[in-house]
């Protein structure tokens, strides 16, 4: 038996699988423990509030194990519970057998009375086993034996015994009674080969109820170990199942919150106090592996199925602003005056139209629009002014929107205060213009005045032969900064 | 003075400084005609520093001139030196705005901040300090201590037209229009009529559902306006075109914001994606190019950009765009999504 206390030296850090609701405290994986789930237990021994770990070793056989405990604990071995108060046994429990197949108990009754032959007898026992029937151990036992030898001493070794099946347990475990104090009795749960559960009394212990299945979960891959989490710090419960496939998944409810990866499978799996910390898992592998793991304090198992359903986003809430008594009132207006509102915005809104539609027209006329709307020339026109001043710089761009149709015979003009600026070139010839390309042309302009007065400043396009330009940019000159004679 | 009737009032260029420097009231009016009437900083400046002298650099008032034609001349740190001493002479409202400013022209805005708070522990509840600092927060996008610091100043002046405003439009921001109507309201009771205003209050009533007064106030709002918030309007108007499915109101009202403000950006993106729900691609992609050329921090020309390019089967300048439009907003989950595809397409190839 191996008495683990905390390790003072600084723990291995062993990244496995990078979660981030656990620490990893200790990890041995050559400790070579050969022990179950059932075989690790946390309690607190010496009651001196010093929670230790304790594994039950089986070492190299099945040695019975050096329990030193205080109070009552109970071994369950075979079909048998043995109950040890101050290390001395006090009670035999014995589970209620179960019943066995008629078919088999005539097969050896048969048998008993040599009415058949051990051959046909193992012939028809293994016709049932691959039925799959659940046969009695001693029938199990009789298949199992190759040599053809002991199966007659088997036989008759057996066949004048009364034949019982009787299961094994397979778990066993407590659940409070009547109180969920931490002292209160509590009942033995145990857990048979034969797919039952079975409460028993504390006292009297005689099986009190027998448990139903409520719901299943599929998993990956075959469990190995399974082990309740109890947190009472932040008041939640959940099962922790160790799988085939060196995973640890941990269940709340029916969801899956939280996996854990480790380098080995896990085989035996214990959550409680350890030392000073409330939330440990200690973790034993096939490999005679030790894993021991800390429950961060603020780590939070969300209740919620990670692998399918709505993603998280939406259930956040959406953040609507507070409905104000203001607003309230207004859709009160609305109601009263729904008619009276809606013709009035009907009404408001053909005049708009029109209005629009007239300044439409007005700003076609004066083609003002940057983006020419004659579709044979498909031109894109825009300006910009460099400088702060007097000098400033002027750049056109002007762009041929169309794919695959040039544009020649273009010029480029403008319309100034002369009074305010001054342009070196005021007339620019454009070449032809490839469709897709930019081009650029800039002119330098003077401000004439320093009174900090800016102007705006018209460039056209024009097409030879037409009086209207094609398109119009107006720009709005900056102020220019004062020269500062100095 | 005078000498040719329509000469200057005062020929600078001949006046000795040094003698009126060294009569104080004389000197005062002098420097406030030269600075303010003629603008004339390097003497004003120079009038200023020998009147200093005169009173041993003991008149706040003088360190306050001199100041101002620092600021002007773009000495700031200069300036900064002189409020400063400025101020331990005599605590002056002013004075400190003025100091304000200097910082605020220094991009330091938090120790304005603190000049601000100073000043109010002298003069509590001075709401010229309190919009101040206000100001600075809005500039630099805090808007919730802008809000406070304009609530504050609502306390104490119930017609202050800037705090009314900016609160109102906090609150039309964050999905109260109907408050933020209700603030617009009061500002024209107070008496306030231009085109911004009209505009403001029409986007109130059509996002607070008050269909009858929408299109009243933009009206107003298009005849009171002057040519550069038309474009705006116009734009306005646009909006609520789009929001009640007329495409064709949209477009000539996006048409019309553009023809009066070449460089409206927003326009030119919203233009685009009308042409395109016609039909003609050529031209959106022009309307996208454009707008993402004015205003590159814009995230939707990058991005409508993008998908268009990616559905006519420009994938390297579809890649290109996407790119920035994350740049410009990362959490646009349509963009992201857009760049996974195409790296993963390149990946492949």
């Amino acid at each position: 038996m191996a008495t683990v206390t905390t390790p003072d030296e600084a723990p291995e850090e062993i990244v496995s699988g990078g979660n981030d609701k656990w620490l990893d405290a200790y990890h041995d994986p050559v400790a070579s423990l050969y022990t179950m789930t059932q075989c690790i237990a946390l309690s607190d021994i010496q009651a001196d509030g010093d929670w230790k770990l304790v594994i039950a070793d089986l070492g190299t056989g099945s040695y019975n194990m050096k329990l030193k405990v205080y109070k009552a604990i109970a071994v369950a071995s075979g079909p048998y519970i043995y109950v040890y108060k101050n290390l001395k046994p006090y009670f035999k429990f014995t589970l209620p057998t179960l019943e066995v197949n008629p078919i088999e108990m005539d097969l050896w009754g048969q048998v008993r009375e040599n009415k058949i032959n051990i051959f046909v007898l193992r012939e028809m026992l293994e016709g049932m086993r691959s039925e799959g029937v659940p046969l009695t151990v001693r029938s199990l036992r009789y298949l199992q034996l190759t040599d053809v030898a002991d199966f007659e001493a088997f036989v008759n070794l057996y066949k004048n015994a009364p034949l019982r099946r009787q299961t094994v347990i397979t778990c066993l475990s407590t659940l409070k009674k009547s109180m969920a104090d931490e002292d209160a009795i509590s009942c033995l749960v145990l857990g048979t080969e034969s797919k039952s559960v079975y409460v028993l009394d504390p006292e009297a212990f005689t099986v009190l109820t027998t448990g139903k299945k409520l719901w299943t979960v599929k998993l990956p891959a075959n469990i190995t170990t399974i082990e309740t989490m109890e947190y009472n710090q932040k008041g939640f419960k959940a099962v922790i199942v160790a799988l085939d496939n060196c995973q640890v998944h941990i269940y709340k409810e029916k969801y899956l919150v939280n996996v854990i990866k480790t380098q080995d499978v896990v085989t035996g799996l214990k959550f409680g106090r350890f030392g000073r910390e409330d939330g440990t898992l200690i973790m034993t592998t096939r490999g005679g592996g030790l894993l021991i793991k800390i429950m961060k304090r603020n780590a939070v198992f969300q209740e919620k199925d990670i692998s399918a359903g709505p993603p998280a986003a939406q259930n956040q809430k959406l953040n609507v602003p507070k409905k104000t008594k203001l607003f309230v009132d207004q859709t009160m207006r609305e109601r009263e005056n729904a008619v009276t509102m809606h013709r009035t915005f009907q009404r408001d809104l053909y005049l708009l139209r029109l209005n629009t539609a007239r300044e439409y027209v007005k700003a076609l006329e004066n083609s003002m629009n940057p983006i020419s709307s004659d579709p044979t020339e498909p031109l894109k026109l825009s300006a910009q002014v460099q400088g702060i001043g007097p000098t400033f710089k002027l750049t056109v761009n002007l762009q041929n929107t169309s794919l695959s149709q040039p544009s020649t015979d273009l010029l480029i003009t403008f319309q100034f205060d002369d009074k305010l600026y001054l342009f070196r070139k005021t007339f620019i010839q454009v070449p032809m213009l490839v469709p897709g390309l930019s081009y650029a042309f800039d002119t330098f302009i003077e401000c004439l005045s320093d009174k900090g007065v800016s102007d705006n400043v018209k460039v056209f396009v024009l097409k030879e032969g037409k009086s209207v330009p094609i398109i119009t940019g107006v720009i709005s000159m900056p102020v220019s900064e004062s020269v500062v004679v100095v | 003075m005078l000498s040719t009737p329509d000469g200057p009032f005062i020929n600078l260029a001949r006046l000795n400084f040094a003698k009126y420097a060294a009569r104080p009231n004389l000197a005062k009016a002098l420097f406030e005609y030269i600075f303010h009437h003629e603008n004339d900083v390097r003497n004003a400046l120079e009038l200023a520093a020998l009147a200093t002298e005169t009173c041993q650099f003991k008149d706040w008032w003088w360190k306050v001139q001199l100041a101002k034609c620092y600021y002007r001349l773009g000495m700031y740190r200069d300036a900064e030196k002189q409020l400063k001493s400025s101020l331990k002479h005599q605590d002056m409202i002013d004075t400190y705005l003025y100091l304000c400013k200097v910082y605020t022209r220094l991009d330091q805005p938090m120790t304005a901040i603190e000049v601000f708070k100073q000043g109010l522990e002298k003069f509590q509840g001075e709401t010229t300090l309190l919009a101040g600092i206000a100001r600075i927060y809005e500039g630099m996008n805090d808007m919730d201590n802008a809000v406070k610091f304009y609530k504050d100043v609502l306390n104490f002046d119930s017609m202050h037209i800037e705090a009314i405003a900016v609160i109102a439009t906090q609150h039309f921001y964050s999905d109260q229009p109907e408050v933020a109507l209700k603030f617009f309201r009061r500002l024209l009771q107070m008496g306030v009529y231009n085109g911004e205003l009209f505009n403001n209050l029409g986007l109130c009533c059509f996002y607070a559902q008050q269909y009858d007064m929408t299109l009243t106030c933009f009206e107003r709002a298009l005849s009171l306006a002057d040519e550069q918030t038309i474009a705006e309007v116009w734009y306005n108007i646009g909006h609520v075109a789009l929001g009640i499915g007329d495409m064709n109101l949209a477009y000539q009202c996006f048409r019309l914001t553009l023809s009066n403000n070449n460089d409206h950006a927003e326009a030119y993106n919203n233009l685009g994606v009308l042409e395109l729900r016609k039909g003609h691609a050529e031209q959106a992609r022009a309307f996208f190019q454009a707008a993402f050329v004015i205003s590159p921090h814009m995230y939707e020309p990058h991005y409508n950009w993008a998908a268009l390019s990616d559905q006519l089967g420009d994938l390297q300048s579809s890649y290109n765009a996407a790119k920035r439009a994350v740049e410009a907003f990362p959490n646009h989950v349509d963009s992201k999504d857009l760049l996974k595809q195409l790296k993963h397409h390149f990946s492949l190839l």
